[in-house]
């Protein structure tokens, strides 16, 4: 009995100081719309930070060939606190809409992060 | 008083109920979720070698994903080919790094290490099940050959990627 108590105890101090950061970008298939102004469409991702180690994630909207197109948001680098929700919209040409496959967030590290995240969202 | 019971009985039921059934709503989306598991530790078995290998002193990088939808992302794993942070190094460093599922939340993806593709520094896989995947990366840098790595803090990155299919 003693015995378990103290594996059990180990196991809960092992759980804590392990730390567990996450990165999470939703939803996995944005759709774009009509946005208040003309010519322009506009879709809106959630991303939730449970990284300490990042503070900012970083906004790009790419063709199927990874090649960057032009976009409007908030922020480009957005600021995130630690557990921080964050919905944001991306305004994007009805020129270049059809080119749109991917849009991404990319942690950008504090010193001493060793695991960079990258997720990125698909429109079809 | 038992005038006074047969009063409380009828009126009982026009009393008012305060308890009311209040509702929990939520929504479940598909997601990727990239979780930093483990962070890596270079061990320096050699003076010219730094590697995140066990055997080597080292602690492996572990990097868990959560995938809520079968079939909708792909991982991609990426091992450093440069130090972020470090003393100034006067000559190269060669870089190996592998990639590997160390670990499954389901007996279906067990096939997911045989279906890796690599290339490059990068190992990528095919998250065709719903659930959770670890992945642990060994890095190893040699510098100059031979040479002895300078005194200091090393730090590497190991990049994460959750693409949407």
């Amino acid at each position: 009995m003693l015995n378990s108590i103290r594996v059990l105890l180990s196991l809960i101090v092992i759980t804590l100081s392990t730390p567990v950061y996450s990165h999470e970008m939703t939803p996995t298939y944005p759709t774009f719309s009509k946005s208040f102004m003309a010519g322009i469409s506009v879709t809106t991702l959630n991303i939730f930070n449970k990284r300490k180690d990042v503070s900012f994630y970083e906004i790009g909207v790419f063709t199927k060939e990874w090649k960057p197109i032009p976009f409007v948001s908030e922020y480009t680098v957005i600021p995130m606190k630690y557990l921080d929700t964050v919905s944001f919209d991306v305004y994007v040409s009805n020129l270049s809409l059809s080119s749109v496959e991917y849009i991404c967030s990319v942690s950008q590290l504090k010193v001493g992060a060793t695991v960079s995240s990258k997720i990125c969202s698909r429109v079809k | 008083m038992k005038k006074l019971l047969i009063v409380s009985l009828l009126l009982a039921p026009h009393i008012p109920a305060f308890a009311e059934e209040t509702p929990i709503s939520g929504l479940v989306q598909t997601r990727c979720l990239i979780t930093t598991d483990t962070n890596g530790v270079f061990g320096n078995p050699l003076p010219s070698k730094l590697s995140t290998a066990s055997a080597d002193g080292g602690v492996v990088p572990i990097v868990r994903y959560d995938v809520t939808l079968a079939d909708a992302y792909v991982a991609k794993v990426t091992t450093p080919t440069a130090f972020s942070s470090s003393p100034s190094l006067t000559d190269s460093v060669a870089w190996t790094g592998t990639t590997a599922v160390s670990k499954t939340s389901d007996a279906g993806m067990s096939g997911y290490e045989a279906a890796k593709v690599t290339y490059g520094y990068t190992t990528q896989f095919d998250l065709t099940i719903a659930g959770s995947t670890w992945f642990s990366s060994t890095a190893t840098a040699v510098y100059g050959g031979t040479k002895s790595f300078p005194g200091g803090s090393y730090t590497a990155i190991v990049v994460a990627e959750c693409i949407a299919k």
